[in-house]
């Protein structure tokens, strides 16, 4: 039932809508709301039942409530209604509200609308707290006007009277329940424009509390009455003007009323306000930045409200005179920091910092007064005030006292003078990452960085907490750490660079600046630079290779270093947001830190020393191969390779050792004897498919074939092959050498298809066995480390030299089900002592069971023979 | 249809991402999931004190696709995801009643 009020009110608004796209409705809102008035007004007028009320001495008031009150009416905002009777509601009233309402709904126009007496509507706004807020947005636009008049009067009245003091603990509560449910969390990346923190509602809360105390009626009068000052007036049109364009925007986008700037629109919005990159494409980035800074805004109105109505209504046990504190130039009033004067701060320029310290000690903050206070004298912070030891030394100490309850940081960052000490700071400000994955803008995700690091100050709550706490206690330059928290992603400003390296370069400054010196400026880079390093490595490589461990540990070279990047890379992940951080992730970073941690405190692999000599192993290694095979074949192959390994061979067996692998082809195995020209000892380097037992069937053929031997290495060759070198005594028939290598190549081949086939080997290891020695002989020893390496069970076995007793000892280990991936063997005169890295065969890792370890150790035991001393035994003879 | 779930090594998603992607396969779900199995927890030392992992970290990936596309993601997945080391993980496959896609109602295999 379209009547024709309504067509015209629907051409209007979509003319308007229109010349809004088109960048020619600056004021819509206030268009809408007209537009919306006249349609009320002329169906009023042209109304018979609203002339039959009239008539029948039952006038009433039609009165715009909520938004649509304030004059503020998006694309889809709802239209709030209120009818108002003097004394009573009389049914005719039916009759008006088809007339007046049906042709809206009909044109989905949504509309609310309440039918009250004065009373009525009175009792309920006191009673409920949405209710009260539209009634403070009431404005007249037809009917009866001294009935409205005579309403708002009498709330007035009631609200002097009874309510006052309950009212603005409503809206004190309210505020607090509203930062619970919207507060410190996600409303960044896909803002509510309205009831988020930062949206509309601070706005409007600040408007009903000027409306509650001092009954102003525009949003002009905020700054007559001095809720706000003439500046901060200014800022607040053209936030809410800002802000009002992406709400319509996304109403017309969307179609609907829709407040959320949800990501699937964000990159549209953006393109309507015409922020394009070089591209020509809509830079959502810079676009979010901006608009968060309007929101920013509008969280300090907020602030601003709330401080107000806690000094004015809440606080009155609180001495009024001011407390001195023990910085001069600055006192307490009503729990709040103030400048004594604002002359001091001319005379004492440090003051603006120092009422942070002060702030962040007493756990006091500052006054709305002292903020703008700090504000309006950012440039009294000059170069000379900037790089005062002094004042650096109080930054240092305001850092430290950075906390999620209290953060003195934030505030330094919305007063400015965090930008104004550190000038590199403002090309994050407000600088968003347009993805899932980060939550805050990088200002404010620095600042939580810091947050999370003063956190580890306080004792752990349960393990993992306490490792922080643990680690963080041990980190000896603290101020180092929070300082690179502060600025590890400084580097950001240029999305199209690598952050972290651009970060360091912009910080090297900065950190001189504070006055660090050359070992910790170095230190600080480092972080910076590496930031992502620990985070990038557990994710991406596999962490259960010991490999991964040392490739971190020689990359931070440094236990200090490592403790305080691990701490960074748990504040980072931490301050980035769930993505970023969840017990997944948390498992892979302490676990890689706690491995990385012990291969840099047991050493050599990590050292800078054998670093050095591996990297220059691999160039002789490439220049030896270079002729016959492309450089990054060599390269990849050297990759997989263990450091052990490349510090331990010299470069010309790597070479021959890369040839073997490559004509190892499909078979089982490959060797190379090959004699050493001053010595009767044969290198035998075996390479093969890593399978279980392989190096103990090894051993066992050599014992088949009296090949004694002297020394032993296992490496690991990648994941699937395995290279084992054996210095060996020739056969003691020489003549026929050849011939005895090809049987026992022969019979390895058999020992690996068969693996009962060295069974009868076993037998004829020797039982017992007779030592020259003159001393009495030290018995047989196993030794079990399970703390040196994150990666194997070392077992050492130490006992005398005899025919076939690696042989024995790997065999023992392959039957208990292990494998062994490292075998140092050699032997200083009689005394040998064996040492293997092993591994569970069934779940390839360490062997943690203390029963396994037992009967490890006891099936080497009885596999060693028993060992006489001559001297002893003659003795008995 | 048959949807594949496989359970692989967290630094081996993006290998498998690839070589599906390589076999035209683009579509998958990927959830960060923490394990038990053969490859048990471990515990580290630090400072005396000891850090158990009871879980290992995994990723978990579901791909719904055709019949006779299964062997090949089946293959494809293995392949990429294979280090020859425990704990590379486990691959199952299920029957898939029905598909739907929720924007336009297409059903089954037009729905993958």
């Amino acid at each position: 039932m379209q009547n024709t009020q309504a067509r015209v009110l629907i051409q209007k608004k979509e003319r308007l809508i229109q010349a809004f796209l088109a960048g020619e409705a600056p004021d819509f809102l206030e268009k809408l709301t007209r537009f919306l008035d006249e349609y009320f007004f002329t169906v009023y007028e042209k109304s018979i039942a609203a002339r039959k009320m009239v008539a029948s001495q039952n006038p009433f008031a039609l009165i715009a409530l909520g938004g649509y009150g304030r004059k503020e009416q998006c694309i889809h905002s709802d239209i709030d209604l209120l009818i108002l009777f003097d004394t009573a509601v009389v049914p005719e009233v039916e009759a008006f509200i088809q007339e007046l309402l049906y042709p809206l709904w009909d044109a989905r126009f949504e509309v609310g609308y309440a039918v009250r007496s004065i009373d009525e509507c009175i009792a309920m706004a006191f009673d409920r707290f949405d209710i009260l807020t539209t009634v403070l947005d009431a404005r007249f636009i037809c009917g009866h006007s001294l009935l409205y008049s005579a309403f708002k009067e009498k709330f007035r009245d009631r609200l002097s009277a009874k309510h006052y003091k309950q009212t603005l603990d409503y809206l004190f509560d309210h505020g607090i329940k509203r930062l619970e449910n919207f507060g410190d969390s996600t409303f960044l990346v896909t803002p509510d424009l309205k009831s988020g923190f930062g949206g509309l509602r601070d706005y409007h809360t600040l408007l009903w509390y000027a409306k509650i105390k001092s009954d102003i009626k525009e949003r002009r009068d905020l700054e007559y009455y001095g809720f706000l000052s003439h500046f901060e007036y200014e800022t607040l049109e053209k936030s809410l003007t800002y802000i009002w364009d992406i709400r319509n925007r996304l109403h017309h986008i969307t179609g609907r009323k829709c407040d959320t700037l949800h990501f699937e629109y964000q990159t549209e919005v953006a393109g309507l306000l015409n922020y394009r990159n070089q591209g020509e494409l809509p830079d959502v980035e810079v676009f979010l930045g901006d608009l968060h800074a309007h929101m920013d805004f509008l969280k300090q109105v907020n602030q601003i409200t709330f401080e107000d109505i806690v000094t004015n209504s809440r606080i009155r046990k609180d001495p009024a005179t001011p407390r001195l504190t023990s910085t001069a130039g600055l006192i307490i009033q009503k729990r709040r920091l103030y400048f004594a004067n604002t002359v001091v701060i001319l005379q004492h320029p440090d003051l603006l910092l120092k009422i942070f310290l002060e702030s962040g000690r007493r756990r006091i903050p500052l006054s709305i007064e002292a903020r703008r206070v700090v504000t309006e004298f950012l440039h009294l912070v000059d170069e000379t005030l900037k790089t005062d030891p002094e004042n650096v030394k109080i930054f240092k100490k305001i850092l430290a006292l950075s906390f999620w309850e209290f953060n003195v940081l934030n505030v330094m960052l919305s007063t400015g003078i965090l930008e104004q000490f550190i000038p590199e700071f403002g090309a994050i400000r407000h600088k968003i990452q347009y993805n899932h994955y980060h939550l805050f803008p990088v200002d404010k995700h620095s600042i939580r960085c810091v947050q999370v690091i003063n956190s580890f100050r306080e004792p752990g709550t349960d393990v993992i907490t306490t490792l922080y706490a643990d680690v963080f206690k041990e980190v000896r330059n603290k101020n180092l750490l929070l300082m690179a928290a502060l600025l590890h992603d400084i580097g950001k400003s240029d999305p199209a660079k690598e952050h972290s390296k651009t970060g360091a370069a912009i910080a090297r400054p900065i950190l001189e600046r504070m006055g660090f010196n050359a070992a910790e400026m170095a230190d600080g880079l480092f972080l910076i630079q590496n930031h992502l390093l620990l985070a990038k490595t557990a994710t991406r490589r596999d962490i259960f290779d010991e490999e991964t461990a040392i490739y971190t540990a020689r990359k931070v070279g440094k236990i200090r270093l490592l403790r305080m990047l691990f701490l960074l890379t748990v504040a980072d992940s931490m301050a980035t947001g769930p993505k970023a951080w969840n017990d997944w992730t948390e498992n892979l970073i302490k676990d890689l830190f706690l491995k990385s941690m012990r291969i840099l405190k047991t050493g050599e692999l990590a050292s800078k020393k054998s670093q050095r000599l591996i990297q220059r192993k691999k160039k002789e290694v490439l220049a030896l191969l270079k002729e016959r095979w492309h450089e990054q074949e060599i390269m990849d192959l050297l990759k997989t390779m263990s450091g052990r390994y490349l510090l331990y061979m010299p470069a010309i067996h790597v070479a021959d050792h890369i040839r073997l692998f490559r004509n190892l082809g499909n078979r089982q195995f490959i060797w190379q004897v090959s004699t050493e020209e001053d010595s009767d000892i044969r290198t035998v380097a075996i390479c093969g498919r890593e399978r279980p037992g392989f190096y103990s069937k090894i051993a066992g053929v050599f014992f088949l074939n009296r090949i004694n031997i002297v020394a032993s290495q296992a490496y690991p060759l990648g994941d699937t092959h395995i290279l084992d070198i054996f210095k060996v005594m020739p056969p003691r028939d020489r003549i026929f050498e050849r011939e005895k290598w090809g049987k026992a190549e022969n019979d390895l081949n058999q020992a690996l298809d068969d693996d009962h086939f060295l069974d009868t080997v076993v037998d004829k290891i020797p039982k017992r066995i007779t030592i020259a020695s003159g001393r009495r002989p030290e018995p047989n020893q196993v030794r079990i480390d399970n703390d040196t390496s994150s990666f194997f069970t070392i077992i050492e076995v130490l006992t005398y030299d005899f025919e076939g007793l690696l042989f024995s000892i790997t065999d023992a280990l392959y039957r208990s089900g292990l494998n062994v991936t490292v075998a140092m063997v050699g032997g200083k005169v009689d005394q040998i002592m064996d040492i293997f890295y092993v591994r569970d065969l069934e779940n390839d890792q360490k062997i943690r069971d203390p029963e396994k370890l037992k009967l490890i150790k006891t099936a080497i035991i009885k596999r060693l023979p028993q060992i006489h001393a001559k001297e002893v035994e003659n003795e008995k003879n | 249809m048959k949807k594949i779930e496989a359970v692989i090594k967290p630094f081996k998603l993006d290998d498998v991402k690839e070589a599906l992607s390589e076999v035209g396969i683009y579509g998958m779900t990927v959830t960060e999931v923490n394990g038990y199995g053969r490859q048990k927890g471990h515990k580290e030392i630090y400072r005396g004190a000891e850090y158990v992992v009871d879980f290992v970290p995994k990723i978990k990936l579901e791909i719904v696709v055709a019949d006779d596309r299964a062997d090949e993601t089946i293959e494809t997945v293995r392949n990429a995801a294979n280090t020859g080391k425990i704990g590379d993980g486990k691959i199952f496959v299920l029957n898939v009643e029905k598909s739907v896609r929720v924007r336009t109602g297409e059903t089954d295999t037009d729905a993958l």
